[in-house]
């Protein structure tokens, strides 16, 4: 009988270990995701003399600030434009242009490799190669006092940085597309071209939108790239409202800078729920025609493909080459002897920033894995009151951009009752309500795979919903606590935008370190902390990785997929 | 007379339905399973009876009414603290565990010693035939085999009570038939009080003391299989358990009934001229070749079974369904053939 049940309080409180699980939670969520966010709120409309709405009418009519505003929305428009045509190459070559599997494996690499990189590594390696020093612009152009700051340099590295977003979300969707439709449409003497127009692209539509959306508000939210590739004369509202707090020291100007940017971010939030959630043109026929190479795609139109996505690819490639040569010359583009230099000073002077670094992730990672489980599996699995009110709250750190987050944070936790500020907590709890969400995500999916009769027959044999939790519920959900794991760490490795309003004198991230060498020009180190940051990350992955495939679980694909995608 | 086992006392559970509002799934039902019986609930799907089933266990909860086992009230008691054996139609074997562990899993929980556990298991699994399968995975065993693990499972802690959803639904004809005995002569041999759901009447004939059948959320008949094939207290329950005709007739004396123009013995206590229906099973009416072309029925439609032969008979408004199980001994009636329809009277019964 698959109706709902009725929600029962005196259920709840004759099962102690889920109460206690429930509060627990509830705690935990009022405790750093609506005590930050209430405090912004305070920040930015409440003075000594009560309501007002004169900061942020200030704030709006500030034309540098409208200028922010601006540059924002048309970054984020051409970035998810241009990622999701990108996107759409890459999956339409991988599902449909028949390459072989090396090939594949050759397009995914590059693809994805921009995701678990720091966020800093695409603009290190434009700087290295179009900066008054690039290796293209100077050493084989010749051209000098050239600039690589501003839109241009901006929007192409966020589209390069973001468009696997596009090609996962893409990706799925044409590949399920099946190719006796487009078949039967040629049967019918369709042309080619005209296939495409009528029968594959309409069918992918909402997978655009889709993939739309998540680059706008990947891109709205980029901080990193815009403070070292906008430079003055491309302001955006993330860097100013960095430049706020740690320039003018002015908090109720960030923080309502940073609720400026709330709006576009909730109307995509919003827009993406309301319209592309329902919609799915995706059939699951459950009997797939043969997977021929399909001839819906002309010979020529193939080799195009593959050709443009190998350009890309090389470009990816390219990128990330440079950044490694540039950690192991002198100085590039000036001196290029070969030297250990950098890697001896990340190893020396950086020690302290790499050993913060890890041991957040490393406090991080299994923390928000279990967190990650935990509220999944009460979303998922148990009727309580406030159940959905849970799930939104607990997704809402994940959904807003890092800058509110980070100074929601940073005004909600530097006063007493609640003084976290320039410790390790903050930063660790940081992360795990920014990015456990993707492993509730997971979990949530693993667990709709899971029959329910499972967890009665335990509770039937004795049971209790803690004991059935630990020796049914989690085994069967270990991989979607790998992968809750894998993205902690992947983020504690490599985010910058919320936590560099909570580093301090006595904590302190490789990625503010990056940072902090790129102003100050010292390039080298940058890159080999990068590559240093790369490395452990693919490392982790691949240790994850390995540890999936041993479970074989069925959702276990679509879990490591997740670890890329959130 | 057994003591009480499990006593539903006007139990009602209500669903939200999206479009048909605050609808029951069951209402007001009132069951005594003794000790030892076994009662099985069977209907169609959608009537309530896995609902009543999971409300035994204490998945769900009753809306209204009360649920005692062994005269305690459990009716807000978590299942675990219920001392129920379950076994799901899915089997709902864990996945991660061996055959050993999924069977040990109840006693591990109950925190005996390892020895103990041991014992057990190894008896139980040998009890349902599956000594040498201890170290196996679940997916590894045919679908027969995960069902007596999870029968196995589910007796191994001597559960006060023991209840069946659909066990056999996932199997194929030849072993349900097997499983199901074996599933009766181990509920036979450890005397356990069962209550078993199935929507299959064949199987709730074949392994129940004592039936409830269900239609709409209610108990609708109560009573042993000879008794709901013989005398349904309505059309449905006459419909729903084996095949049936359902006749009109007319009172016209005390020891006789009038069925489309034939006049049956039939002693009934309605008034004169009243009008009855008739549940005749089709098994209980005899055919005969009738002399010329006097007789007031012919045969429809012909069909040869093996163990029977169907027949289709046209009689005034009404088409019997009649099984011939005698028919190796008599020539077949050939379609059109009028022929002479003799009702026993002890296999007629008045509906209402």
């Amino acid at each position: 009988m698959a109706a709902r049940q009725t929600v029962s309080w005196r259920r709840v409180a004759a099962d102690p270990a889920l109460l206690t699980a429930i509060l627990a939670v509830w705690i935990l969520l009022l405790l750093f995701v609506l005590y930050p966010l209430a405090h912004l709120l305070e920040r930015a409309f409440f003075d000594e003399s009560g309501f007002t709405l004169e900061p942020l009418l200030a704030s709006l009519v500030d034309s540098g600030h409208q200028a922010a505003f601006a540059n924002s929305l048309i970054l984020a428009t051409v970035v998810g434009a241009l990622g999701t045509a990108l996107g759409f190459l890459f999956a339409l070559t991988a599902v449909r242009a028949g390459l072989s599997r090396h090939w594949l494996t050759f397009l995914d690499a590059a693809a994805l490799l921009p995701l678990v990189s720091p966020p800093f590594t695409t603009s290190i390696a434009i700087i290295f190669s179009f900066g008054p020093k690039g290796f293209i612009t100077h050493d084989l152009l010749g051209l000098t006092n050239v600039s690589a700051y501003g839109f241009w340099s901006t929007m192409s590295a966020e589209t390069l940085t973001y468009f696997p977003i596009a090609y996962l979300t893409l990706r799925p969707i044409l590949a399920a597309i099946d190719p006796n439709l487009e078949e039967m449409a040629f049967s019918l003497g369709g042309s080619r071209w005209r296939i495409f127009r009528t029968v594959t692209v309409p069918l992918a539509v909402p997978g655009f939108a889709n993939a739309f959306l998540l680059l706008f508000a990947a891109s709205l939210a980029d901080f990193a790239t815009p403070l070292i590739l906008a430079g003055n004369s491309f302001p955006v509202l993330p860097t100013q409202a960095y430049l706020q707090i740690t320039g003018l020291f002015d908090f109720k100007g960030g923080a309502v800078l940073s609720l400026i940017l709330l709006v576009p971010a909730v109307a995509v939030f919003l827009l993406q729920r309301a319209w592309v959630g329902r919609r799915t043109y995706v059939t699951v026929t459950g009997k797939v025609g043969q997977r021929s190479r399909s001839r819906a795609i002309a010979p020529w139109a193939s080799v195009l493909l593959v050709a443009a996505c190998v350009a890309v690819a090389a470009i990816i490639v390219y990128f990330y080459a440079l950044l490694l040569i540039a950690s192991l010359v002198v100085a590039f583009g000036a001196n290029n002897s070969f030297t250990w230099h950098h890697y001896h000073v990340i190893f020396t002077e950086g020690l302290p920033a790499i050993r913060d670094t890890l041991i957040i992730a490393a406090i991080g990672m299994p923390l928000g894995g279990f967190y990650g489980v935990l509220v999944g599996y009460l979303i998922a699995r148990r009727n309580f009151p406030g159940r959905r009110a849970m799930e939104l709250v607990a997704m809402i750190n994940y959904a807003l951009p890092g800058t509110i987050v980070g100074i929601a944070y940073l005004i909600a936790f530097n006063d007493p009752p609640v003084a976290l500020t320039g410790g390790v907590l903050i930063i660790v709890a940081c992360y795990i309500f920014r990015y456990s969400p993707t492993g509730i995500r997971a979990t949530v999916a693993l667990l709709q795979q899971i029959d329910r009769s499972l967890e009665e027959a335990s509770s039937s044999l004795g049971a209790g919903s803690g004991e059935t939790f630990r020796r049914v519920t989690l085994p069967l959900i270990a991989p979607a606590f790998f992968a809750g794991l894998g993205v902690v760490f992947i983020r504690s490795m490599t985010a910058i935008s919320a936590t560099i309003f909570l580093v301090s004198i006595s904590w302190t991230l490789i990625t503010v370190r990056i940072l902090e060498n790129m102003t100050e020009m010292a390039l080298g180190p940058a890159a080999a902390f990068s590559v240093f940051v790369i490395v452990v990350v693919f490392v982790v992955v691949a240790g994850l990785s390995a540890i999936l495939v041993r479970l074989r679980a069925p959702a276990a694909g679509a879990a490591a997929r997740s670890f890329l995608g959130g | 007379m057994a003591p009480i086992s499990i006593q539903l006392d006007r139990i009602s559970k209500r669903f939200d339905h999206t479009v048909k509002g605050e609808v029951y799934a069951v209402r007001e039902v009132s069951l005594a399973v003794e000790q030892g019986e076994l009662l099985t609930l069977l209907g169609p799907s959608g009537c309530g009876k896995s609902t009543t089933l999971r409300m035994i266990a204490g998945f769900e909860e009753p809306d209204e009414g009360t649920i005692s086992i062994g005269g305690k009230d459990v009716t807000h008691v978590l299942p675990n603290k219920r001392g129920i054996g379950f076994v799901f139609q899915n089997y709902a074997l864990f996945p991660h565990l061996s055959v050993f562990e999924n069977v040990a899993y109840g006693l591990r929980v109950q925190g005996r010693d390892e020895a103990a556990i041991g014992r057990a298991v190894g008896d139980v699994l040998e009890l349902v035939g599956l000594g040498r399968y201890e170290r196996q995975q679940p997916h590894q065993l045919s679908g027969g085999e995960q069902q007596r693990v999870a029968l196995a499972r589910a007796v191994v802690f001597q559960p006060e009570v023991l209840l069946f959803d659909e066990p056999l639904s996932n199997l194929d004809a030849k072993l349900r038939v097997e499983m199901r005995e074996q599933i009766r002569a181990l509920q036979k041999r450890i005397g356990i009080t069962t209550v078993y759901v199935t929507h299959d009447q064949e199987e709730a004939m074949a392994i129940s003391d004592r039936i409830a059948v269900m239609d709409r959320g209610e108990i609708v008949q109560e009573g042993s299989a000879h008794q709901l094939y013989y005398r349904p207290a309505s059309e449905f329950v006459a419909r729903f358990i084996g095949r049936t005709n359902i006749l009109p007739g007319r009172v016209v004396s005390a020891a006789e009934v009038e069925v489309e123009g034939l006049r049956i013995a039939l002693a009934t206590s309605r008034a004169m001229g009243e009008t009855v229906q008739l549940v005749v099973r089709p098994e209980m009416i005899e055919l005969g070749p009738a002399a010329g072309e006097t007789g007031a029925a012919h045969i429809v439609q012909r069909t040869f079974l093996g163990e029977k032969t169907d027949y289709l008979v046209a009689l005034g408004g009404s088409t019997l369904q009649v099984s011939a199980t005698d028919h190796y001994r008599r020539p077949p009636l050939d379609v059109g053939q009028p022929v002479t329809v003799h009702f026993h009277p002890e296999g007629l019964h008045v509906l209402g």
